[in-house]
Protein backbone atom coordinates (compact mmCIF):
# COMPACT_ATOMS: atom_id res chain seq x y z
CA UNK A 1 0.00 0.00 0.00
CA UNK A 2 1.22 3.60 0.54
CA UNK A 3 4.59 4.58 1.47
CA UNK A 4 5.13 6.34 4.25
CA UNK A 5 6.25 9.65 2.72
CA UNK A 6 5.34 12.19 5.68
CA UNK A 7 7.23 12.31 8.44
CA UNK A 8 4.85 11.36 11.81
CA UNK A 9 5.67 14.86 13.46
CA UNK A 10 3.26 17.67 12.91
CA UNK A 11 4.31 19.80 9.96
CA UNK A 12 4.20 23.64 10.83
CA UNK A 13 2.46 24.38 7.90
CA UNK A 14 -0.06 21.63 8.14
CA UNK A 15 -3.62 22.54 8.66
CA UNK A 16 -4.84 19.08 8.85
CA UNK A 17 -3.07 16.05 9.90
CA UNK A 18 -3.87 12.69 10.42
CA UNK A 19 -2.01 9.81 11.20
CA UNK A 20 -2.61 6.21 11.25
CA UNK A 21 -6.51 6.50 11.48
CA UNK A 22 -9.61 4.29 11.96
CA UNK A 23 -12.70 5.35 12.09
CA UNK A 24 -16.12 3.30 12.94
CA UNK A 25 -19.79 3.75 13.17
CA UNK A 26 -20.18 0.75 14.66
CA UNK A 27 -17.64 -0.19 16.45
CA UNK A 28 -17.32 -3.37 14.05
CA UNK A 29 -16.49 -2.49 10.44
CA UNK A 30 -14.25 0.37 9.37
CA UNK A 31 -15.05 2.70 7.28
CA UNK A 32 -11.50 4.28 7.57
CA UNK A 33 -8.51 2.28 7.83
CA UNK A 34 -4.97 3.15 8.46
CA UNK A 35 -5.31 7.18 6.83
CA UNK A 36 -2.60 9.17 6.92
CA UNK A 37 -2.54 12.52 5.54
CA UNK A 38 -1.30 15.74 6.17
CA UNK A 39 -2.75 18.93 3.92
CA UNK A 40 -0.45 22.11 4.08
CA UNK A 41 -1.95 25.65 4.27
CA UNK A 42 -3.36 27.06 1.00
CA UNK A 43 -3.79 23.58 -0.98
CA UNK A 44 -6.75 22.95 -2.62
CA UNK A 45 -7.25 19.68 -1.87
CA UNK A 46 -9.64 16.75 -3.00
CA UNK A 47 -10.46 13.20 -2.04
CA UNK A 48 -12.05 10.80 -4.62
CA UNK A 49 -13.76 8.09 -4.41
CA UNK A 50 -17.14 6.08 -4.75
CA UNK A 51 -20.04 6.49 -2.65
CA UNK A 52 -19.55 4.37 0.27
CA UNK A 53 -15.99 4.29 -0.09
CA UNK A 54 -15.63 6.77 3.65
CA UNK A 55 -15.01 10.62 1.28
CA UNK A 56 -17.50 12.34 4.16
CA UNK A 57 -16.37 10.19 7.43
CA UNK A 58 -12.85 11.85 6.33
CA UNK A 59 -14.52 15.28 6.40
CA UNK A 60 -16.60 14.86 9.60
CA UNK A 61 -12.88 13.82 10.87
CA UNK A 62 -12.11 16.85 10.35
CA UNK A 63 -14.37 19.25 11.71
CA UNK A 64 -15.05 16.73 15.01
CA UNK A 65 -18.25 15.81 14.15
CA UNK A 66 -16.81 12.49 14.63
CA UNK A 67 -14.15 11.51 16.50
CA UNK A 68 -11.32 8.16 15.46
CA UNK A 69 -11.44 5.11 16.97
CA UNK A 70 -7.86 4.97 16.35
CA UNK A 71 -4.90 7.30 15.47
CA UNK A 72 -4.33 11.13 15.91
CA UNK A 73 -6.02 13.57 13.79
CA UNK A 74 -5.47 17.31 14.39
CA UNK A 75 -6.62 20.13 13.00
CA UNK A 76 -4.59 23.58 13.67
CA UNK A 77 -2.85 21.69 15.98
CA UNK A 78 -5.66 20.78 18.00
CA UNK A 79 -7.47 17.52 18.23
CA UNK A 80 -11.15 18.18 16.73
CA UNK A 81 -13.29 18.31 20.18
CA UNK A 82 -16.69 20.51 20.79
CA UNK A 83 -16.56 20.88 24.35
CA UNK A 84 -12.87 22.55 24.18
CA UNK A 85 -13.21 26.00 24.46
CA UNK A 86 -10.19 26.96 21.73
CA UNK A 87 -11.63 24.90 19.37
CA UNK A 88 -15.03 25.46 19.46
CA UNK A 89 -13.58 28.99 18.36
CA UNK A 90 -11.68 27.24 15.74
CA UNK A 91 -14.47 25.39 14.52
CA UNK A 92 -16.36 28.72 13.46
CA UNK A 93 -13.50 29.29 11.36
CA UNK A 94 -14.17 25.52 9.09
CA UNK A 95 -16.84 26.52 6.71
CA UNK A 96 -18.64 23.70 6.15
CA UNK A 97 -21.45 22.61 3.60
CA UNK A 98 -22.34 18.95 3.95
CA UNK A 99 -23.50 16.72 0.54
CA UNK A 100 -26.92 17.73 1.57
CA UNK A 101 -26.28 21.86 1.97
CA UNK A 102 -28.39 21.85 5.29
CA UNK A 103 -29.62 25.15 4.15
CA UNK A 104 -32.69 26.10 6.15
CA UNK A 105 -35.48 26.24 3.61
CA UNK A 106 -38.03 28.27 5.20
CA UNK A 107 -35.99 31.36 5.54
CA UNK A 108 -34.31 33.65 2.98
CA UNK A 109 -31.02 33.32 1.49
CA UNK A 110 -29.84 36.45 3.72
CA UNK A 111 -30.68 34.93 6.83
CA UNK A 112 -29.45 31.81 5.31
CA UNK A 113 -25.66 33.16 4.76
CA UNK A 114 -25.92 35.29 7.97
CA UNK A 115 -26.30 31.70 10.22
CA UNK A 116 -22.28 31.81 9.10
CA UNK A 117 -21.48 35.03 11.27
CA UNK A 118 -23.57 33.72 14.24
CA UNK A 119 -20.56 32.38 16.21
CA UNK A 120 -18.86 35.97 16.36
CA UNK A 121 -22.41 37.74 17.86
CA UNK A 122 -22.98 37.84 21.20
CA UNK A 123 -26.74 36.16 22.22
CA UNK A 124 -28.47 38.79 23.05
CA UNK A 125 -27.95 40.50 19.36
CA UNK A 126 -28.24 36.93 17.85
CA UNK A 127 -31.36 36.62 18.96
CA UNK A 128 -32.85 39.80 18.11
CA UNK A 129 -31.72 39.62 14.80
CA UNK A 130 -29.41 42.75 15.30
CA UNK A 131 -26.82 42.61 12.98
CA UNK A 132 -24.15 44.86 12.72
CA UNK A 133 -23.86 47.14 9.47
CA UNK A 134 -20.73 46.14 9.03
CA UNK A 135 -21.78 42.30 8.83
CA UNK A 136 -24.78 43.01 6.50
CA UNK A 137 -22.60 44.79 4.33
CA UNK A 138 -19.69 41.39 4.01
CA UNK A 139 -23.12 39.43 3.78
CA UNK A 140 -24.10 41.38 0.77
CA UNK A 141 -20.62 41.66 -0.74
CA UNK A 142 -20.63 37.68 -0.74
CA UNK A 143 -23.53 37.34 -2.24
CA UNK A 144 -22.78 39.34 -4.90
CA UNK A 145 -19.72 37.09 -5.21
CA UNK A 146 -21.63 34.36 -5.45
CA UNK A 147 -24.33 36.21 -7.54
CA UNK A 148 -27.13 35.89 -5.77
CA UNK A 149 -27.47 39.45 -4.34
CA UNK A 150 -30.69 40.45 -5.98
CA UNK A 151 -31.64 37.07 -4.61
CA UNK A 152 -31.20 38.32 -0.96
CA UNK A 153 -34.89 38.61 0.34
CA UNK A 154 -35.58 35.70 -1.59
CA UNK A 155 -36.96 32.01 0.49
CA UNK A 156 -34.54 29.48 -0.24
CA UNK A 157 -37.07 26.96 -1.17
CA UNK A 158 -38.06 29.24 -4.13
CA UNK A 159 -34.07 28.26 -5.73
CA UNK A 160 -32.51 26.17 -7.86
CA UNK A 161 -30.19 23.68 -7.46
CA UNK A 162 -27.09 25.79 -8.48
CA UNK A 163 -28.37 28.71 -6.70
CA UNK A 164 -28.81 26.70 -3.66
CA UNK A 165 -25.20 25.62 -3.43
CA UNK A 166 -24.28 29.21 -3.98
CA UNK A 167 -25.94 29.94 -1.09
CA UNK A 168 -24.32 27.33 1.26
CA UNK A 169 -20.64 28.68 -0.32
CA UNK A 170 -21.72 32.11 0.75
CA UNK A 171 -22.99 30.80 4.07
CA UNK A 172 -19.36 29.11 4.46
CA UNK A 173 -17.91 31.96 3.21
CA UNK A 174 -19.73 34.34 5.74
CA UNK A 175 -17.89 32.34 8.39
CA UNK A 176 -14.92 33.81 7.01
CA UNK A 177 -13.15 30.63 7.19
CA UNK A 178 -9.68 29.65 7.02
CA UNK A 179 -10.40 26.22 5.70
CA UNK A 180 -13.29 25.21 3.63
CA UNK A 181 -14.85 21.21 3.79
CA UNK A 182 -17.19 20.72 0.81
CA UNK A 183 -18.86 17.40 0.61
CA UNK A 184 -19.72 16.36 -3.25
CA UNK A 185 -20.98 19.78 -3.53
CA UNK A 186 -21.46 19.54 -7.47
CA UNK A 187 -22.19 15.89 -8.05
CA UNK A 188 -26.14 15.96 -9.00
CA UNK A 189 -25.64 19.33 -11.10
CA UNK A 190 -25.12 19.31 -14.53
CA UNK A 191 -21.39 20.23 -16.10
CA UNK A 192 -22.42 23.94 -17.08
CA UNK A 193 -23.77 24.13 -13.61
CA UNK A 194 -21.14 22.30 -11.78
CA UNK A 195 -17.88 23.99 -13.14
CA UNK A 196 -19.94 27.82 -12.61
CA UNK A 197 -19.76 26.76 -8.71
CA UNK A 198 -16.67 25.23 -9.00
CA UNK A 199 -15.55 28.55 -10.21
CA UNK A 200 -17.04 30.69 -7.90
CA UNK A 201 -15.18 28.14 -5.04
CA UNK A 202 -11.67 28.99 -7.16
CA UNK A 203 -12.32 32.65 -6.59
CA UNK A 204 -13.16 32.63 -3.31
CA UNK A 205 -10.41 30.43 -2.70
CA UNK A 206 -7.85 32.91 -4.47
CA UNK A 207 -9.52 35.83 -3.09
CA UNK A 208 -9.82 35.03 0.77
CA UNK A 209 -6.62 32.27 0.62
CA UNK A 210 -8.23 29.40 2.02
CA UNK A 211 -7.13 26.32 2.46
CA UNK A 212 -10.10 23.68 1.16
CA UNK A 213 -11.24 20.32 1.26
CA UNK A 214 -13.33 19.12 -1.41
CA UNK A 215 -14.96 15.63 -1.67
CA UNK A 216 -15.80 14.43 -5.30
CA UNK A 217 -17.38 11.83 -7.03
CA UNK A 218 -15.77 12.81 -10.64
CA UNK A 219 -11.80 12.44 -10.94
CA UNK A 220 -11.49 14.58 -13.98
CA UNK A 221 -13.29 17.83 -12.13
CA UNK A 222 -10.72 16.91 -8.67
CA UNK A 223 -7.67 16.92 -11.32
CA UNK A 224 -9.24 20.59 -13.12
CA UNK A 225 -9.96 21.98 -9.78
CA UNK A 226 -7.05 20.88 -7.16
CA UNK A 227 -3.81 20.56 -6.49
CA UNK A 228 -3.28 17.76 -4.78
CA UNK A 229 -5.98 14.61 -5.34
CA UNK A 230 -6.29 11.58 -2.67
CA UNK A 231 -7.88 8.79 -4.01
CA UNK A 232 -10.14 6.45 -0.99
CA UNK A 233 -11.34 2.81 -1.68
CA UNK A 234 -13.09 0.96 1.00
CA UNK A 235 -11.79 3.28 3.38
CA UNK A 236 -7.90 3.75 2.09
CA UNK A 237 -6.05 5.72 0.58
CA UNK A 238 -4.67 3.89 -2.27
CA UNK A 239 -3.18 7.23 -4.16
CA UNK A 240 -1.94 10.82 -3.38
CA UNK A 241 -0.87 12.87 -6.57
CA UNK A 242 0.59 16.47 -6.10
CA UNK A 243 -1.25 18.35 -9.99
CA UNK A 244 1.17 20.96 -11.08
CA UNK A 245 -1.01 22.24 -14.51
CA UNK A 246 -0.83 19.13 -16.48
CA UNK A 247 2.09 17.53 -14.95
CA UNK A 248 0.87 15.27 -12.38
CA UNK A 249 3.15 13.78 -9.40
CA UNK A 250 2.72 10.38 -7.82
CA UNK A 251 4.57 10.00 -4.88
CA UNK A 252 4.64 6.64 -4.87
CA UNK A 253 5.49 5.96 -8.69
CA UNK A 254 7.23 9.50 -9.85
CA UNK A 255 5.76 11.55 -12.77
CA UNK A 256 3.11 10.31 -14.75
CA UNK A 257 0.55 12.03 -17.19
CA UNK A 258 -2.44 12.98 -16.58
CA UNK A 259 -3.85 10.28 -18.52
CA UNK A 260 -1.62 7.74 -17.16
CA UNK A 261 -3.65 8.90 -13.50
CA UNK A 262 -6.87 8.33 -15.25
CA UNK A 263 -6.36 4.99 -16.33
CA UNK A 264 -5.08 3.97 -12.92
CA UNK A 265 -7.82 5.40 -10.84
CA UNK A 266 -10.28 3.74 -13.57
CA UNK A 267 -8.14 0.50 -13.20
CA UNK A 268 -8.53 0.44 -9.44
CA UNK A 269 -12.50 0.99 -9.39
CA UNK A 270 -13.03 -1.96 -11.07
CA UNK B 1 -51.85 -8.79 2.21
CA UNK B 2 -55.37 -7.57 0.82
CA UNK B 3 -56.93 -11.07 2.88
CA UNK B 4 -55.26 -9.64 6.08
CA UNK B 5 -57.12 -6.13 5.70
CA UNK B 6 -60.00 -7.77 4.61
CA UNK B 7 -59.71 -9.57 8.25
CA UNK B 8 -58.97 -6.14 9.78
CA UNK B 9 -62.23 -4.97 8.55
CA UNK B 10 -64.18 -8.06 9.33
CA UNK B 11 -62.91 -8.09 13.11
CA UNK B 12 -63.42 -4.20 13.17
CA UNK B 13 -66.91 -4.66 12.44
CA UNK B 14 -67.68 -7.67 14.81
CA UNK B 15 -66.22 -5.30 17.45
CA UNK B 16 -68.63 -2.15 16.36
CA UNK B 17 -71.19 -4.65 16.87
CA UNK B 18 -70.56 -6.09 20.25
CA UNK B 19 -70.02 -3.17 21.91
CA UNK B 20 -73.13 -1.83 20.33
CA UNK B 21 -74.77 -4.24 21.92
CA UNK B 22 -73.14 -3.89 25.00
CA UNK B 23 -73.91 -0.23 25.29
CA UNK B 24 -77.81 -0.48 24.16
CA UNK B 25 -78.04 0.98 20.98
CA UNK B 26 -81.04 1.07 19.35
CA UNK B 27 -81.89 1.90 15.62
CA UNK B 28 -84.96 1.42 15.78
CA UNK B 29 -85.86 3.44 19.04
CA UNK B 30 -83.81 6.19 16.39
CA UNK B 31 -86.80 6.09 13.62
CA UNK B 32 -89.43 5.77 16.41
CA UNK B 33 -87.97 9.01 17.35
CA UNK B 34 -87.79 10.62 14.46
CA UNK B 35 -90.75 12.61 14.90
CA UNK B 36 -89.86 14.37 17.89
CA UNK B 37 -87.19 15.88 16.05
CA UNK B 38 -89.84 17.40 13.29
CA UNK B 39 -91.47 18.98 16.45
CA UNK B 40 -88.06 21.15 17.92
CA UNK B 41 -87.22 21.83 14.14
CA UNK B 42 -90.86 23.24 13.38
CA UNK B 43 -90.88 25.52 16.92
CA UNK B 44 -87.18 26.23 15.96
CA UNK B 45 -88.92 27.82 12.98
CA UNK B 46 -90.92 30.17 14.85
CA UNK B 47 -87.98 32.90 15.57
CA UNK B 48 -87.98 35.37 18.33
CA UNK B 49 -86.43 38.12 16.15
CA UNK B 50 -85.64 40.27 19.24
CA UNK B 51 -83.05 37.99 19.93
CA UNK B 52 -80.74 38.71 17.58
CA UNK B 53 -78.83 41.31 19.16
CA UNK B 54 -78.57 39.21 22.67
CA UNK B 55 -77.29 36.65 20.63
CA UNK B 56 -74.70 38.89 18.43
CA UNK B 57 -73.52 40.42 21.68
CA UNK B 58 -73.09 36.80 23.37
CA UNK B 59 -71.04 35.40 19.96
CA UNK B 60 -68.83 38.77 20.35
CA UNK B 61 -68.19 37.74 24.00
CA UNK B 62 -67.39 33.84 23.05
CA UNK B 63 -65.11 35.03 20.05
CA UNK B 64 -62.90 37.20 22.68
CA UNK B 65 -62.95 34.53 25.27
CA UNK B 66 -61.77 31.83 22.39
CA UNK B 67 -59.46 34.50 20.76
CA UNK B 68 -57.66 35.84 24.27
CA UNK B 69 -57.47 31.84 25.26
CA UNK B 70 -56.09 30.68 21.76
CA UNK B 71 -53.18 33.41 21.82
CA UNK B 72 -52.06 33.34 25.90
CA UNK B 73 -51.99 29.58 25.28
CA UNK B 74 -50.37 29.44 21.81
CA UNK B 75 -47.87 32.26 23.80
CA UNK B 76 -47.16 29.79 26.53
CA UNK B 77 -47.43 26.65 23.97
CA UNK B 78 -44.26 27.85 22.16
CA UNK B 79 -41.61 28.03 24.86
CA UNK B 80 -42.97 24.52 25.96
CA UNK B 81 -42.92 23.16 23.41
CA UNK B 82 -39.01 23.78 23.03
CA UNK B 83 -38.62 22.18 26.49
CA UNK B 84 -41.02 18.70 25.72
CA UNK B 85 -39.16 18.38 22.61
CA UNK B 86 -37.01 15.03 22.43
CA UNK B 87 -34.10 16.25 20.09
CA UNK B 88 -33.34 19.65 21.91
CA UNK B 89 -33.39 18.05 25.65
CA UNK B 90 -32.08 15.67 28.22
CA UNK B 91 -35.02 13.24 29.59
CA UNK B 92 -35.07 14.94 32.67
CA UNK B 93 -36.48 17.50 30.96
CA UNK B 94 -38.67 16.49 28.33
CA UNK B 95 -40.69 13.93 30.63
CA UNK B 96 -41.97 16.08 33.10
CA UNK B 97 -42.74 18.95 30.86
CA UNK B 98 -44.73 15.80 28.43
CA UNK B 99 -46.40 14.44 31.58
CA UNK B 100 -47.76 18.05 32.69
CA UNK B 101 -48.63 18.89 28.69
CA UNK B 102 -50.59 15.13 28.32
CA UNK B 103 -52.47 16.11 31.82
CA UNK B 104 -53.92 19.25 30.54
CA UNK B 105 -55.23 17.69 27.13
CA UNK B 106 -56.35 14.53 29.42
CA UNK B 107 -59.98 16.76 30.12
CA UNK B 108 -61.76 18.24 27.42
CA UNK B 109 -61.85 22.25 27.97
CA UNK B 110 -65.26 21.82 29.32
CA UNK B 111 -64.10 19.90 32.53
CA UNK B 112 -61.39 22.79 33.23
CA UNK B 113 -64.03 25.45 32.91
CA UNK B 114 -66.24 23.39 35.61
CA UNK B 115 -62.71 23.48 37.30
CA UNK B 116 -61.98 27.08 37.23
CA UNK B 117 -65.87 28.39 37.78
CA UNK B 118 -65.30 26.78 41.11
CA UNK B 119 -61.68 28.92 41.37
CA UNK B 120 -62.62 32.07 40.27
CA UNK B 121 -66.50 31.75 40.06
CA UNK B 122 -69.03 32.27 37.12
CA UNK B 123 -68.17 34.59 34.13
CA UNK B 124 -66.40 34.26 31.27
CA UNK B 125 -62.93 34.53 32.18
CA UNK B 126 -63.13 30.86 34.53
CA UNK B 127 -63.84 30.06 30.29
CA UNK B 128 -60.72 31.51 29.42
CA UNK B 129 -58.44 30.12 31.55
CA UNK B 130 -60.10 26.52 30.54
CA UNK B 131 -59.23 27.41 26.97
CA UNK B 132 -56.07 28.55 27.81
CA UNK B 133 -55.04 25.46 29.18
CA UNK B 134 -56.60 23.42 26.95
CA UNK B 135 -54.43 25.51 23.89
CA UNK B 136 -51.59 24.75 25.56
CA UNK B 137 -51.96 20.84 25.69
CA UNK B 138 -52.66 20.63 21.96
CA UNK B 139 -50.79 23.42 20.52
CA UNK B 140 -47.49 22.21 22.57
CA UNK B 141 -47.86 18.56 21.44
CA UNK B 142 -48.64 19.35 17.67
CA UNK B 143 -45.51 21.49 17.88
CA UNK B 144 -43.21 19.51 19.63
CA UNK B 145 -44.05 16.94 17.35
CA UNK B 146 -43.33 19.20 14.29
CA UNK B 147 -39.92 20.12 16.13
CA UNK B 148 -38.71 16.34 16.28
CA UNK B 149 -39.79 16.00 12.38
CA UNK B 150 -37.35 19.22 11.63
CA UNK B 151 -34.72 17.85 8.81
CA UNK B 152 -31.61 17.31 10.42
CA UNK B 153 -29.11 17.71 8.10
CA UNK B 154 -29.35 21.55 8.78
CA UNK B 155 -29.51 21.12 12.37
CA UNK B 156 -26.42 19.08 12.07
CA UNK B 157 -24.63 21.53 9.58
CA UNK B 158 -24.99 24.65 11.81
CA UNK B 159 -24.06 22.97 14.72
CA UNK B 160 -20.91 21.65 13.02
CA UNK B 161 -19.89 25.23 12.63
CA UNK B 162 -20.35 26.42 16.04
CA UNK B 163 -23.85 27.54 16.71
CA UNK B 164 -25.13 27.89 19.98
CA UNK B 165 -28.42 26.03 21.00
CA UNK B 166 -30.02 28.95 21.23
CA UNK B 167 -29.32 30.07 17.70
CA UNK B 168 -29.77 26.89 16.43
CA UNK B 169 -33.53 26.73 17.87
CA UNK B 170 -33.67 30.92 16.75
CA UNK B 171 -32.79 30.25 13.24
CA UNK B 172 -33.10 26.68 12.06
CA UNK B 173 -36.08 24.95 14.57
CA UNK B 174 -38.29 28.07 15.07
CA UNK B 175 -38.34 28.72 11.07
CA UNK B 176 -38.49 25.27 9.75
CA UNK B 177 -41.47 24.32 12.58
CA UNK B 178 -43.07 27.38 11.54
CA UNK B 179 -45.36 27.08 8.67
CA UNK B 180 -47.11 24.08 10.75
CA UNK B 181 -47.40 26.33 13.43
CA UNK B 182 -49.74 28.81 11.82
CA UNK B 183 -51.74 25.91 10.54
CA UNK B 184 -52.28 24.56 13.51
CA UNK B 185 -52.74 28.20 15.26
CA UNK B 186 -55.57 28.84 12.76
CA UNK B 187 -57.34 25.45 14.13
CA UNK B 188 -57.04 25.86 17.05
CA UNK B 189 -58.91 29.24 17.03
CA UNK B 190 -61.60 27.78 15.19
CA UNK B 191 -61.13 24.57 17.22
CA UNK B 192 -61.60 27.16 20.71
CA UNK B 193 -64.76 29.08 18.76
CA UNK B 194 -66.84 25.76 19.10
CA UNK B 195 -65.64 24.64 22.19
CA UNK B 196 -66.40 28.16 23.76
CA UNK B 197 -69.67 27.70 22.37
CA UNK B 198 -70.66 25.48 24.67
CA UNK B 199 -68.61 26.44 27.81
CA UNK B 200 -71.59 28.52 29.14
CA UNK B 201 -73.40 25.08 29.64
CA UNK B 202 -71.18 25.11 33.01
CA UNK B 203 -71.42 28.82 33.65
CA UNK B 204 -68.12 30.21 32.16
CA UNK B 205 -69.50 32.50 29.96
CA UNK B 206 -70.42 32.87 25.92
CA UNK B 207 -73.25 32.41 24.08
CA UNK B 208 -73.66 28.80 25.43
CA UNK B 209 -75.33 30.04 28.52
CA UNK B 210 -78.29 31.22 26.42
CA UNK B 211 -78.42 28.25 24.50
CA UNK B 212 -78.54 25.94 27.29
CA UNK B 213 -81.03 27.91 29.21
CA UNK B 214 -83.75 28.10 26.29
CA UNK B 215 -83.30 24.83 25.14
CA UNK B 216 -84.28 23.78 29.38
CA UNK B 217 -87.49 25.63 29.06
CA UNK B 218 -88.36 24.09 25.37
CA UNK B 219 -88.12 27.47 23.80
CA UNK B 220 -86.71 26.23 21.08
CA UNK B 221 -87.43 29.38 19.27
CA UNK B 222 -84.93 31.09 21.26
CA UNK B 223 -82.19 28.70 21.32
CA UNK B 224 -82.58 28.28 17.20
CA UNK B 225 -81.71 32.39 17.55
CA UNK B 226 -78.50 31.36 18.90
CA UNK B 227 -77.35 28.35 17.53
CA UNK B 228 -77.83 29.93 14.20
CA UNK B 229 -75.48 32.32 14.92
CA UNK B 230 -72.67 30.24 16.04
CA UNK B 231 -73.59 27.96 12.70
CA UNK B 232 -72.86 31.23 10.91
CA UNK B 233 -70.24 32.68 12.94
CA UNK B 234 -68.12 29.00 12.58
CA UNK B 235 -68.58 29.22 8.64
CA UNK B 236 -67.06 32.65 8.48
CA UNK B 237 -63.82 32.00 10.64
CA UNK B 238 -63.50 28.65 8.25
CA UNK B 239 -63.81 30.66 5.13
CA UNK B 240 -61.17 32.75 6.74
CA UNK B 241 -59.06 30.52 7.65
CA UNK B 242 -58.93 28.93 4.18
CA UNK B 243 -58.21 32.07 3.14
CA UNK B 244 -54.95 32.30 5.08
CA UNK B 245 -54.14 29.02 4.56
CA UNK B 246 -53.93 29.59 0.72
CA UNK B 247 -52.70 32.55 0.74
CA UNK B 248 -49.49 32.05 3.59
CA UNK B 249 -49.45 28.94 4.28
CA UNK B 250 -50.02 26.17 0.98
CA UNK B 251 -47.09 28.68 -0.90
CA UNK B 252 -44.57 28.64 1.63
CA UNK B 253 -44.35 24.76 1.67
CA UNK B 254 -42.28 23.23 -1.17
CA UNK B 255 -44.03 21.37 -3.73
CA UNK B 256 -47.26 22.70 -3.04
CA UNK B 257 -47.30 26.03 -4.95
CA UNK B 258 -51.17 26.97 -6.03
CA UNK B 259 -52.62 28.74 -8.47
CA UNK B 260 -54.97 31.67 -7.00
Amino acid sequence: MEKQIFSSSISPLSIVQMNDVFASYDSKNYVLQNIRMSIQRGTNYAIVGQSGSGKSTLLKLINGMMNPSNGTVKVNYQTPNFHEKSFKKFIAKIGYIPQNLGLVKNTTVLENVMIGALPRLGAFKSFFKIFPDKEIADAYNILKMVGLDDKAERKTYMLSGGERRRVAIARALMQKPDLLLADEIVSELDHVTAIEIMDIISDAQKKFELTSIMVHHDMNLALEYANRVAVIKKGEKILEIGVEGDEIVDFQTGNLTQKEILEQYNESEK
Amino acid sequence: MNQKNNLLVGIVIAVVAVMSFDVGVDPIGFFEGLPNLGIVLKEMTEFEGDHWQTAFWAMLETIEMAFIGTVIGVAIALPLSLLASRNLNSKFVYAPVRALLAAARTFPSILWAILFVIVVGLGPFAGILAITLYTIGFISKLQYESIEAVDNVPVEATSAIGLTKLQLIRYVIIPDSAPHLISQILYMFDYNVRQTSILGIVGAGGIGFYIINYIKFFEYGKAAVFMLVVLATVLVIDWISVKVRDRYIVKSQTGMQIKI
